[in-house]
């Protein structure tokens, strides 16, 4: 992977830290998902990385049908307006990558950039799911961290077990899939997908 | 495939094969089915556990499949919890009205869904590498935080929302740390990232020390240690009062093992001392969060719960501390905690029935109002505070006697008196419930209480009898095979 390529696919992820619209942020982390499918299949040397590739890019079509239907079926108002602002967000995650990857020693992938597009991206996850109120885009956070650590296993330096990438593949829809359930059912109780409803138990 | 490998996928299998029985069997017969299909998991289950303990000494090593002694210990416990579990849950489902999908098929994928989560629960102890470890702890989450939000109501929802997103993102950032351990270790495809092959990770201390935290925070945030355990009081108190139990005396320990052989994996390498602090700290750092909740008055479930982050931290500190006599205490911990916690989240069943105020609100004098259900609670808080003769107070007295011989006074004086003020929190709210003032009841026969009542009975003569056990504990082949691991 080029230094472009990981660019491109940060710049995706800080893209989805500050919009406001959701379904723009369902296009960015789709897209940023079929950019990682197709970096996967082009690098493929064995039988078993067409096939991780192929279910990268499954899954990025699935997930961003999924969304696009939470999106529609939730519709609201008007956007909620996020406690802090984008600049603030954007600022939060720029920390957080800083962090990371300052953190974080060469960790043996193919280069170095390689790995800090697999920090950034990380920490772009948990800057969006850690500041947005909207439900959808804390969801839309644990996939962008599963992009991260899509991107490092397609950067692993040796093969790894197709059998495990395509359960981590797997494991991660589903628990994007069971979220998206809960984010119907939470918009159908409470009126919004609003975590800031979600905050009455405390003690 | 040798006959104990055979053996431990068909206890996985089993469970595995119910849920798909219960999505297609005649809805009158779903309580049997369940029931019968539990009996014949946990017996598979047991009869490995058996032979596991028999060649404690020999653990079986593989690839995929590990079946060792702690493996062992933490199999036995949720084979033991889930039977109780799903024998539990016809008494929940009699009771409750509401539910996250359409009535017709509510008791359906309850099952189906509760035997999922059993399964895979049943399967982390088993296996043979970090990599499926993590697959079948992530599925563990789908899973229960359905489970969690099972009811629909709001409070449920908001519950079972913060565990998903919470432990998720926690499980995200230990699967960072395994991308850095599988890119470092000289060995492709799975078998790298088997238990016993990790620690020839090549790429230098810090980067392993990097992958070691990583993966610690991660799973911390799945077994509910402090500082990231914001999730685990809200979906221990609003789970089905069965998952509650899986969830704490279950789930909670068990990938609690995953840390721990993470921990002896990658001891060698970051050094034995490094690793064993990062498990002291978040010991104690549990403990100091828990001890104040447990002086509150407090929905009982809620109070279980803060418990459990008590427990929990009691027993991080027993591995950190790493010593023969500590480890003792760890596995009696384990299992005197499984059965006293199982116990208390039985019992809310049919306190709820009998004092739906309990849901929200502390309840006092349960004892006079209702005397099977709250000795029952008695017994369970009792324990639970690790008052003598509790095998938890044995079990305490291991862990804080094998900090102080592994050298470290000051974390095992701290731990010794943080448990002092948690004793005697649990044990105010424990002669609260039995004899404090009572209000105005429903007198009638709650839901579940005879079973309740009959589980009571069973776990006294358990924890009395482990209580009885522990001082030939420490030495024995059993917990010498504990403190080896999995070579």
């Amino acid at each position: 992977m080029n230094g472009a390529m990981g660019w491109l696919l940060v710049g995706l992820g800080l893209g989805v830290v500050v919009v406001r619209r959701r379904s723009i942020a369902v296009g960015l982390v789709t897209t940023q998902a079929l950019v990682l499918a197709a970096i996967a299949l082009r690098q493929a040397g064995t039988a078993s990385d067409v096939v991780a590739g192929l279910a990268l890019a499954a899954r990025a079509v699935a997930l961003g049908a999924l969304f696009f239907v939470a999106v529609a079926r939730s519709r609201e108002a008007q956007p909620l307006r996020a406690r802090v602002t984008p600049m603030v967000r954007a600022g939060v995650a720029v920390v957080l990558i800083l962090m990371f990857t300052a953190l974080v020693p060469a960790f043996g992938l193919t280069s170095r950039p390689a790995e800090r597009a697999v920090l950034a991206l990380v920490a772009t996850g948990l800057a969006c799911a850690s500041t947005r109120r909207s439900t959808l885009f804390q969801v839309l956070g644990i996939v962008l961290v599963e992009n991260g650590l899509a991107l490092a296993a397609i950067e692993s330096a040796h093969a790894s077990s197709v059998i495990i990438e395509l359960g981590v593949t797997l494991d991660l829809t589903l628990i994007v899939c069971v979220a998206a359930l809960f984010h119907l059912r939470i918009f159908s109780e409470f009126g919004a997908g609003d975590s800031a409803a979600l905050r009455s138990l405390r003690d | 495939m040798t006959s104990t490998q055979a053996l431990a996928v068909m206890v996985v299998a089993a469970p595995l094969v119910t849920a798909g029985l219960v999505i297609v069997a005649p809805s009158k017969h779903l309580t049997v089915l369940a029931r019968t299909c539990a009996v014949a998991t946990s017996a598979l289950a047991v009869v490995l556990v058996s032979r596991a303990v028999k060649d404690a000494g020999h653990p079986l090593i593989g690839n995929w499949i590990v079946v060792d002694a702690a493996g062992a210990l933490l199999l036995a416990v949720t084979a033991i919890v889930g039977l109780a579990s799903v024998m539990m849950s016809p008494a929940y489902l009699h009771g409750t009205h509401s539910s996250f999908v359409a009535e017709n098929h509510r008791d359906r994928v309850y099952y189906a869904v509760l035997f999922l989560f059993w399964a895979m629960l049943l399967a982390v102890p088993l296996a043979g590498n970090l990599g499926a470890a993590w697959l079948l702890v992530e599925a563990t989450t789908a899973a229960s935080a359905l489970l969690v939000g099972f009811s629909g109501k709001a409070h449920a929802l908001e519950a079972g929302w913060k565990y998903l997103i919470l432990t998720s993102l926690g499980l995200g950032i230990a699967l960072l740390g395994i991308a850095i351990l599988a890119a470092g270790v000289p060995t492709a495809g799975v078998s790298g990232l088997a238990w016993g092959r990790l620690a020839t990770f090549a790429s230098g201390r810090s980067t392993a020390l990097s992958a070691y935290l990583l993966i610690l925070i991660g799973l911390a945030a799945k077994i509910g240690w402090a500082p990231v355990h914001n999730w685990l009081p809200d979906a221990h108190s609003q789970a089905p009062p069965p998952v509650s139990a899986l969830l704490s005396a279950a789930l909670l320990p068990t990938v609690l093992l995953i840390a721990w052989r993470t921990d002896r994996a990658l001891a060698p390498l970051i050094g034995v001392s490094a690793a064993q602090r990062v498990l002291v700290g978040f010991g104690l750092a549990s403990l100091a969060v828990a001890v104040p909740f447990l002086w509150r008055p407090m929905a009982f479930k809620r109070l279980l719960a803060y418990s459990s982050l008590e427990h929990l931290g009691v027993i991080a500190l027993g591995i950190g501390f790493g010593t023969p006599l500590a480890l003792a205490g760890v596995a009696l911990h384990i299992v005197g905690h499984a059965i006293a916690k199982a116990l208390g989240f039985y019992a809310a069943t049919p306190l709820l029935a009998h004092e739906p105020r309990a849901a929200r609100h502390a309840v006092s004098g349960i004892g006079r109002t209702a005397p099977a259900l709250g000795a029952t609670m008695g017994l369970s808080l009792g324990a639970l505070s690790g008052l003598p003769p509790s095998p938890l107070f044995v079990s305490e007295l291991l862990i804080l006697a094998g900090g102080f011989e592994s050298g470290r006074p000051w974390p095992a004086a701290t731990a010794a008196v943080l448990l002092a003020l948690g004793l005697l929190g649990l044990a105010h709210a424990t002669i609260d419930t039995l004899v404090g003032k009572a209000h105005r009841r429903n007198v009638e026969q709650p839901p579940g209480l005879r079973l309740v009542t009959t589980l009571g009975g069973v776990s006294l003569v358990l924890l009395l009898g482990l209580t009885a056990v522990a001082p030939w504990l420490s030495g024995s082949n059993f917990v010498d095979a504990i403190v080896r691991g999995v070579p």
